[in-house]
């Protein structure tokens, strides 16, 4: 390779021991916040169903999955990472390779990124940098090639970044939601991904591999829906653990992951049977929506909320760290090629909530996805969560608090950033919410 | 029945001894390093003002950021919680209340029953808060309680930013190489900050009437700022600096009512 090729366009030389340090500093202290996150969501639920100890395991995300990942890579398999949702993991499953997601929930690694990018700049995206500096995150190192959809300007411009260290590839997904040249446009890129991963991975992916791929997407979004339902009635799971089981999923095995969550809900109907409820069932009933909160770091709002006093229990969100990852199935009509891949696209557009799109009517499925989330799941008050520099979510707002506005639903703008020290100021704010509620549910 | 509310603020803990509905006795301290200590000092000298005993009390209940540091097993509310339920009792028509502290401020709507029903805080800096106006007369050398009379004076206003104390304190150091004058400098700082307490104010949508609470409500400089950027007169109650205090006495004495029922 010629000198250029190697030289870096964004980010710093840094030297080999610098790195390793910064390395095993912060991941000795990533590894203390994952054993104390799972203490304290143990310590919340005192009959914490049998199965989540299996997504505790996955959780630690420098432990067995990333083991496991490493061994299948010396097999000969490619791993295909990606940071925003609308990567078609179905394709990347077709072609025998694995799927894994990126986004870095680190605080510590932020700082790191601010030596690339300034402070403004959303802190998932420094984040994500500052991992990629010291190589911490597992999943990004393991991860042979990265797909960057180019939703908001951040991860924009994070793929060019991060094109420092991988192959990218980026995929142009069109801003403008119901018009039919963005889903033409659209269903073109999906297929133009689907000869990227065969050339990349040298595995056709044929038609008999998309349909298993498909199924075993149906087969994981059945399951998922059923955990989500099961948190509709007084509360049998603890809103972090839904939480976390639902974000396992872009790391794990997606066949295990299914069986995993059915034996998860088979638990959680038995506890319905029982009347065990994980707190009071006057306990309020929260829904957060708004930016991603990436395990482990950025736990820190569902700890809050379940932690505070009064109570409260997050019953369900919409966010793409959360119930946005599997919602919704893909709708095939015939099991042919070009259906299948319409129908790929179409799910991946189409279902989308996320803020970078506009429509005829704003973002407009995003508020019906709201509407229909409090009203289903009995929500009392909804926590619109934003990380500084996170401005599509922040300009949405104010259209999100109207429409809960109209229906009488209390909703609170809570600013954070990627760090711990706020923590305190943070609780002040939960704690008058959550009051707020309670003293609504005493009427 | 007596009750005891505290207020453990970032700067100063207030306490307010409530007899039957109506605040009998009051006492402040600072904060310091020890809150639970000042709080029992605070408690201490209303009661002995009153002529109470600590025995007398049937309930206690904290609020402020450090509520949690509260001596004699007080219960807590939030502040805003607190903010509403004195609003009402002291204006029972007011269904916004305004409180700006040391470190922050806060904005609440109520009901008629003084239950808080939104509230906004300022973004994470002071500038919207007490401590910027201090920050602001070390910056012009002059006495915190001399800004506010300063700033009357003025005869026209300059603006500055007041989106962080750093850029503010910046700002303030223009003016003075300017040679603007202290009085329209020090009208500058307090529009800067009822601007964002304006706009916080109108995300949040203002319901008449407004009532102005917490330490800087003395402040006549920011208060004249403050209506002139609302575009009405807020109502300030005779001790702005003990409404969370009062509002968390008066709970106190609804959750012991409901409590021996």
């Amino acid at each position: 390779m010629n000198k250029a090729a190697l030289e870096k366009k964004y980010t710093p030389e840094m030297p080999r021991k610098e790195i390793d340090e910064l390395r095993s500093t912060i991941k000795a202290a990533s590894q203390r916040v994952i054993a104390e996150n799972i203490e304290r969501m143990k310590k919340a639920d005192p009959h914490r169903p049998e199965a989540m100890k299996y997504f505790d395991d996955i959780a630690d995300l420098f432990g067995q999955r990333q083991k496991e990942i490493q061994a299948e890579k010396e097999k000969g398999k490619k791993v295909i990472g990606y940071m925003c949702l609308f990567a078609p993991t179905e394709l990347i499953l077709a072609a025998d390779a694995i799927p894994v997601r990126v986004n870095s929930g680190w605080y510590d690694t932020s700082k790191l990124g601010d030596r690339v990018v300034p402070v403004e700049v959303c802190p998932v995206l420094r984040s994500t940098i500052g991992a990629k500096m010291i190589e911490l995150s597992p999943f990004l190192e393991q991860s042979d090639a990265l797909i960057s959809v180019l939703t908001c300007d951040g991860m924009t411009k994070l793929s060019e970044i991060l094109s420092d260290y991988k192959p990218i590839w980026g995929m142009n997904i069109p801003r403008v939601k119901d018009s039919t040249q963005s889903l033409r446009f659209w269903k073109d890129e999906i297929k133009h991904m689907k000869t990227q991963i065969e050339k990349f991975t040298g595995n056709k992916i044929t038609r008999k591999k998309l349909k298993e791929a498909i199924e075993t997407s149906h087969r994981a979004t059945k399951a998922f829906r059923r955990l989500q339902d099961l948190r509709k009635g007084p509360p049998v799971i603890m809103g972090r653990d839904a939480m976390l089981v639902n974000q396992a999923y872009v790391w794990d095995d997606k066949k295990r992951w299914t069986e995993k969550t059915e034996a998860l809900c088979d638990e959680l109907e038995k506890r319905l049977e029982r009347k065990d409820w994980v707190c009071p069932p006057d306990t309020p009933r929260v829904l957060v929506t708004g930016t991603p909160m990436f395990w482990p770091d950025n736990w820190k709002l569902p700890t809050l909320v379940e932690e505070a006093n009064p109570r409260g229990i997050i019953v369900a969100d919409e966010q793409c760290s959360g119930e946005r990852i599997l919602n919704d199935p893909i709708g095939v009509d015939e099991w042919s090629m070009d259906d299948m891949l319409n129908a790929i696209g179409e799910r991946y557009l189409m279902a989308s909530t996320c803020p970078c799109f506009t429509s005829q009517d704003g973002n407009e499925d995003r508020i019906n996805w709201l509407l229909n989330k409090v009203k289903e799941w009995n929500v009392q008050g909804v926590i619109y969560y934003v990380v500084r520099g996170c401005m599509l979510y922040a300009m949405e707002y104010t259209r999100v608090k109207k429409a809960l506005d109209k229906i009488n639903v209390p909703i609170y703008y809570l600013d954070t950033e990627y760090t711990r020290e706020d923590v305190g100021q943070m609780k002040t704010r939960v704690e008058a919410f959550l009051e707020m509620l309670t003293a609504r549910v005493d009427f | 029945m007596i009750t005891v509310g505290i207020d453990l603020g970032t700067q100063r803990i207030k306490t307010v001894v409530l007899k039957d509905g109506a605040a009998i006795a009051r006492a402040q301290a600072f904060a310091g390093f020890d809150p639970t200590k000042a709080a029992e000092q605070t408690v201490q000298e209303a009661l002995t003002s009153a002529n109470l005993k600590l025995s007398d009390v049937a309930a206690f209940i904290a609020t402020g950021s450090a509520m949690e540091m509260a001596p004699y097993n007080a219960g807590t509310v939030s502040m805003m919680g607190a903010d509403a339920k004195a609003g009402v009792y002291l204006f029972p028509k007011a269904r916004t209340i305004i409180d700006v502290g040391a470190e922050e401020a806060r904005a609440v709507k109520c009901d008629e029953k003084g239950v808080m029903t939104d509230f906004v805080v300022n973004e994470r800096c002071a500038a919207g808060a007490g401590a910027f106006i201090e920050a602001m007369a070390r910056a012009l050398e002059v006495k915190l309680e001399e800004m506010g009379p300063l700033a009357l004076k003025a005869e026209r206003a300059s603006p500055i930013n007041a989106s962080c104390v750093i850029f503010g304190e910046s700002d303030v150091v223009s003016l003075i190489h300017r040679q603007e004058s202290k009085p329209e400098i020090a009208r500058a700082v307090f529009d800067a900050m009822a601007d964002r307490i304006s706009s916080m104010m109108h995300r949040l949508g203002i319901n008449p009437e407004v009532v102005l609470v917490g330490g800087v409500a003395k402040d006549e400089g920011f208060v004249a700022s403050l209506n002139r950027k609302l575009g009405l007169t807020v109502l300030i109650p005779e001790y702005p600096d003990y409404v969370g205090a009062l509002g968390a006495a008066l709970i106190a004495a609804t959750r012991a009512k409901e409590g021996a029922k």
